[in-house]
């Protein structure tokens, strides 16, 4: 497409995302399948309670969701020059994985504790990435980073494994199982109040600093020579990019693929360049998840987790990219 | 000879402590508005100069002045400003157009979260023309020959609008038409002012563009100066390790592998 659309694009983008969002909120299981009559809200005092307690609540996570991935997805897909990074990478999502099931095991079930431990173990997946990066002492930035993360994620991963293990086949397995398939039906308002902070930090400074990711994709000296301070700035960006993941995997439990496919349609719509790409792959998950939501909890009768259904949506239009399009994954060197 | 704008005084540099790529106590001015080459043999410690030149390497002791001041008395984004570099391999592992990528040139003009202006898209065409890639500017880079890539990366580094340039062995991998036309495009910013330091293992190229040679061997300087001073036969052998004779050819200079001895 032309640069000269790319505005109208976004702005129609953003229009269709309002659209959808007030359209969700007449999507569920009540009055009856599928589809609320608007007209109901006004007599129906159950249905205004429903949809300003459990809809509403929902779908800004929902939208905050796709929106957080994908931004992060853009920008770490970019300055670790690898089109197959997304932002569980580095220890974040199976480290938030391993927190949720410490507190379900033996913290009492209650929400914010989930949220606050996954919240911290996913923290220290990162930094215990990051540490393990500085300690190795070969490769450059970004290989020694991978490397780490690898590393750090097979870790907490083996971690869940055990707590499993240990986990009361009756009682425990089920809550651990469900939060790890990942779903928004126990989204409240006051998930929203905690979230927001970290989400709007994922998405304010990658839109702010979107034209320097650009920069901070090429080689060191070259982004040296042009004046980035190449380690700080992609701190910063992965900072505020894995806490909001973070904060909102704690939320939603594990979401797959959002964050590695959508910014390669983004990309695809506009080209590699981040200060179109960053902005576009946001909205463009923001539906994603809001229409995957939508479909998760009006389908069948009892909840499908949200984590299969973007999984098998987003494993499907990978495969398309890969025949159809030929993904753009050209390493140079 | 001519004013310096970039002085080496006393520079020590190793990578780390037992390593044998060591730079001792070297000293080496850099002339304003000429090219000057830095020939040498493979792991010479060429391209550890230009990273020492750049400031991104920091020498264990001794001064980098450049016009005059030392190095950390500019700001990173002022230093951007008057040293551009062109590294010998850049990967690029996303289709950026050339214009886009070329407008990263314009980095260290733009305010952190600014992006480039029609001010700076004007400059960013400006440098392709100069480099004669005006017509590419739409085609993702990944596409492009190895000529035009090279092109490219200088039109990058024109668009910084800088008073020196760093080319890191600018001509290697490349076929005669495409050295060329890199070394005339120098010869030419050169003519306009800007201060050119390159590297390179081969001499002949070295003869074609610069005006200023130095010879650079296991981190220490071989020999410094005009064209006559310093590329000889007995220079050059003697720093390659193997014969080699230097002719004139119609006052041209060449530099010839000897097959005799």
């Amino acid at each position: 497409m032309k640069a000269g659309s790319y505005s109208r694009f976004l702005w129609m983008l953003g229009f269709g995302v309002v659209v959808i969002f007030l359209v969700s909120i007449f999507i569920g299981r009540y009055p009856e399948p599928y589809w609320m009559p608007p007209g109901t809200l006004f007599r129906d005092s159950l249905a205004q309670k429903l949809v300003l307690n459990l809809r509403l609540p929902r779908l800004v996570i929902a939208l905050l969701l796709g929106m957080v991935l994908s931004g992060a997805g853009a920008v770490m897909q970019m300055i670790f020059r690898n089109p197959l990074v997304e932002p569980g990478f580095l220890g974040v999502t199976q480290g938030a994985a391993f927190g949720a099931a410490i507190s379900i095991l033996w913290l009492g079930r209650h929400p914010l504790i989930i949220e606050l431990t996954a919240t911290f173990f996913g923290l220290l997946g990162l930094f215990l990435s990051y540490w393990l990066s500085r300690k190795i002492r070969f490769g450059g930035w970004v290989l020694r980073l991978v490397l780490s993360g690898i590393a750090v994620s097979a870790l907490f991963s083996a971690g869940v494994g055990v707590l499993k293990y240990l986990a009361d086949p009756l009682t425990e397995l089920p809550d651990l199982t469900f939060w790890l398939l990942g779903g928004l039906w126990s989204v409240t308002w006051r998930d929203v109040i905690y979230v927001l902070p970290f989400a709007l930090l994922g998405i304010i400074v990658p839109l702010a600093m979107r034209w320097r990711v650009n920069l901070l994709s090429l080689n060191d000296e070259t982004a040296y020579s042009l004046g980035a301070s190449a380690t700080r700035e992609r701190l910063i960006l992965l900072f505020a990019a894995v806490s909001a993941t973070a904060a909102l995997t704690a939320i939603s439990g594990i979401i797959g693929w959002v964050g590695l496919i959508i910014p390669h349609i983004a990309r695809r719509l506009f080209g590699a360049s981040a200060d179109k790409s960053v902005p576009v792959a946001m909205l463009l998950g923001g539906v994603f998840t809001v229409i995957s939501d939508d479909l998760a909890r009006s389908v069948l009768p009892g909840e499908i987790p949200l984590g299969i259904l973007t999984s098998a949506f987003g494993a499907l239009l990978f495969i398309y990219l890969m025949i159809n399009v030929g993904m753009q994954v050209r390493h140079e060197e | 000879m001519r004013n310096s704008i970039l002085s080496l005084r006393g520079i020590t540099f190793s990578y780390h402590q037992e390593d044998p790529r060591v730079i001792r106590n070297l000293s080496l001015e850099i002339p304003e508005g000429q090219i000057t080459a830095i020939l040498g043999p493979n792991g010479t410690g060429k391209t550890t100069l230009l990273h020492l030149m750049l400031g991104l390497l920091k020498p264990a002791s001794g001064q980098i002045l450049l016009a005059g001041k030392h190095h950390s008395e500019y700001s990173r984004r002022e230093l951007s400003r008057i040293l551009g570099l062109v590294p010998q391999f850049e990967s690029i592992p996303f289709n950026f157009t050339v214009l886009e990528y070329v407008l990263l040139g314009r980095s260290p003009y733009l305010k952190p979260f600014q992006t480039p202006g029609p001010e700076d898209i004007k400059l960013a065409r400006e440098a392709l023309e100069a480099a004669g890639v005006l017509h590419l500017r739409q085609k993702p880079v990944t596409e492009l020959s190895g000529g035009e890539r090279q092109l490219c990366h200088l039109a990058r580094a024109l668009a910084q609008q800088t008073e020196i340039l760093l080319l890191d062995e600018p001509t290697a991998h490349l076929d005669l038409e495409n050295q060329s036309r890199i070394l005339r495009l120098l010869r030419k910013m050169s003519g306009r002012g800007i201060s050119v330091v390159l590297t390179t293992h081969d001499p002949n190229a070295a003869v074609f563009a610069a005006e200023n040679f130095v010879l650079v061997d296991k981190g220490d300087i071989f020999a410094e100066g005009e064209l006559d001073q310093v590329i000889n036969a007995q220079n050059l052998s003697t720093m390659y390790n193997t014969p080699i004779r230097v002719e004139k050819v119609n006052g041209l200079t060449m530099v010839i592998m000897d097959k005799q001895k």
